[in-house]
């Protein structure tokens, strides 16, 4: 019966951060349009998007390997899906999460690009397979950083590994090694959902589309929704990490600011900057956030040994 | 299949396919997305790959080299799709039609794959965003007959 | 050996630096039909096509900008362009690759900025380069048949017209 009851809430968990997702999307492009001074489209245009995509044909090409080309997008779905769910677990029932529950997110969200990557190497497409080795080169530069700020909140927090813990235990961010935490996140974020920037893996008119050329009808759909989803899972992760999670009462509307807030923040940096060249994007995370980030992590445990908490 | 017919109506991606067009027709259709037509608001984007794409926006008369490349192009977008032939070049090769190295025009290149074609003739050299975007509300009275 | 064909115009006098260029040229220059303040047009013996271009080449601030072929009577005349920026000038070469064999010696080793215009010159003309390092098609299609040069004066744009391409065969799609 507790198993049920858990196994109910994952869903309905999955299910709202779809809904959040699909609304941040066109809370994205709405402000996109606002900025380059035009009107944006209504807000059931990705539902509108999803379905049209759900009815369209599905085309495999002859040199594609079908097998992962179609178990890709599923793939991926499923694993934002499970992140998302044992992150609102954490969020809402702080016993709810269990110990290590930060490594099984960041390990769950890992899946997504990799997912991404078998998906473009199956499609047999010379065009995807760029796309592919660019997005390999991505993972390989800011999974480091994230991860690095990620334990900046880990640190702050006691050296917990509980994501319930590190949500009640208070905001990181308010301390030096926490606002450099979040900056080097904000930017990994925007490498791991794709986004200008650092999107040279799908680069629309550079490669047509490259890590997505072949797809079409329901697997794009289903590519669309896993984005939409790591759209809304990726702030929940830096909120309940670094910002301190949702509190009752006034506390869901500071939760609400601060997930409008970092929405904003990735489309706004998406609208102003043009897209970074692979070699680019990799010195940039190596030799420019990474290092900020360790600077992060060693104030972050100076800070905690010595009892100063605004390090 | 209303649903269906709405969600095609409300979301249609363009993928643009210049056939040796002079550009003209590229710029106009180049102007649609701009803050004055916008027409995101429609739900229309421009995609990168065919196989996203629901409707394909052929410029130029389309020339002997480009003639295959357009069928496979056509082959590759997911059906149901839209093809909107724009500009005088695109609808009957216009002033280029005795030259030598023209295919045929592009309906007859797309019927010649698939007889069941959708196209939309958009007329003009350049046509206006306003012809395009009326073509495009034309095209939605035979998606909701699909 | 020179060829059987009159200057358009009785020879001009060579003045300024269109006049120098062209005198240096020397004896290859079979007619000089205008010299002007920045324009000359200047007709030479066809065996002696490249020996001029490299002349040409080796003048300081000379590039070959582009070339023209003409269908006419006696053969194709091939029409080199040269321009020259500092001095503002531009000199046409005409060379006439005659009938039957229509061929002239390709200056395309030693002027590559020729390479592209002899190929196009060939595709649409039928002039023959001898010793053209790529004579490939350049800008007909790959099913346009050989030995059918559109430009030519006794083409007709549509009764001559060749057969279209083919429709290219189906792939096997999976389609669901």
């Amino acid at each position: 019966m507790d198993t049920l009851l858990v196994i109910v809430i994952y869903i309905v968990a999955a299910a709202g951060t779809l809904a959040l997702g699909l609304l941040s999307r066109w809370y994205d492009r709405k402000l996109t349009a606002m900025v380059q001074y035009r009107k944006g489209p209504p807000v059931y245009q990705p539902i509108a998007d999803v379905l049209k995509l759900f009815y369209k044909e599905t085309l495999v090409p002859a040199t594609a390997r079908a097998t992962g080309f179609l178990l890709a997008p599923a793939v991926s779905l499923a694993a934002v899906s499970l992140a998302a769910s044992i992150l609102w677990a954490a969020m809402f029932a702080r016993d709810g999460s269990f110990v290590g529950d930060l490594i099984v997110v960041v390990y769950l969200l890992i899946i997504p690009p990799l997912a991404t990557i078998l998906g473009a190497s199956a499609s047999g497409n010379p065009y995807a397979s760029i796309g592919a080795s660019r997005e390999m080169k991505l993972i390989l530069s800011y999974e480091l950083p994230l991860f690095l700020a990620l334990m900046v909140g880990v640190v702050h927090a006691g050296w917990t590994l509980r994501l319930g813990a590190m949500a009640a235990s208070g905001a990181a961010v308010y301390s030096i090694s926490g606002v450099l935490a979040m900056i080097v996140a904000i930017l990994a974020v925007q490498a791991k959902l794709g986004q200008v920037p650092f999107d040279a893996a799908e680069a629309e008119c550079e490669i047509m589309s490259g890590v997505y050329v072949e797809y079409s009808g329901p697997p794009l759909a289903l590519i669309y929704l896993s984005r939409a989803m790591l759209l809304a899972t990726m702030p929940l992760l830096l909120i309940t990490v670094l910002w301190g999670g949702l509190q009752g009462g006034w506390g869901v509307l500071a939760f609400a600011g601060k997930y409008i807030l970092l929405i904003t923040l990735a489309t706004l940096i998406r609208n102003t900057n043009p897209r970074l060249r692979i070699d680019q994007t990799v010195k940039l995370f190596w030799y420019g956030l990474t290092p900020i980030a360790v600077l992060a992590v060693v104030l972050a445990v100076l800070g905690s040994s010595w009892k100063i908490s605004w390090l | 299949m209303a649903l269906k017919n709405w969600a095609l109506r409300k979301s249609l991606w363009v993928y643009h396919v210049n056939t040796g067009a002079c550009n003209n027709c590229d710029i106009e259709v180049l102007d649609l997305l701009t803050p004055r037509y916008d027409i995101e608001r429609f739900g229309m984007i421009l995609v990168g790959s065919p196989r996203h794409a629901d409707v394909l926006a052929v410029t130029g008369s389309c020339t002997r080299q480009a003639q295959p490349r357009l069928q496979e192009v056509y082959r590759q977008t997911a059906k149901p799709c839209v093809v909107m032939a724009i500009g005088s070049c695109a609808n009957a090769q216009g002033i280029f039609a005795e030259s030598y190295h023209m295919g045929s025009p592009v309906d007859e290149t797309i019927r010649a794959v698939d007889p069941d074609a959708i196209i939309a003739y958009v007329p003009g050299c350049p046509p206006k965003p306003e012809a395009m975007i009326a073509a495009v509300v034309k095209a939605w009275d035979v998606i909701n007959t699909l | 050996m020179s060829q059987a064909v009159t200057p358009s115009r009785a020879q001009v006098p060579l003045v300024g630096f269109v006049g120098q260029a062209l005198a240096e040229l020397g004896d290859a220059v079979v007619a000089v039909e205008r010299c002007d303040e920045r324009r000359g047009v200047a007709r030479i013996d066809a065996e002696r096509t490249l020996e001029v271009a490299k002349k040409l080449l080796a003048m300081d601030g000379s590039r070959l900008a582009t070339a023209t072929g003409i269908d006419v009577r006696d053969g194709i005349d091939v029409l080199y362009h040269w321009c020259f920026e500092p001095q503002g000038v531009v000199i046409t070469i005409k060379v006439l690759a005659a009938r039957p064999s229509l061929t002239l010696e390709s200056i395309a080793t030693h002027v590559p900025a020729a390479n592209w215009i002899e190929r196009e010159m060939h595709d649409l003309l039928g002039a023959n380069f001898r010793n053209h390092p790529d004579m490939r098609r350049l800008i007909l299609d790959d099913s346009w048949p050989e030995g059918v040069y559109p430009l030519r004066k006794d083409f007709d744009q549509v009764a001559d017209r060749p057969p279209l391409p083919p429709v290219p065969p189906a792939p096997e799609e999976g389609v669901s």
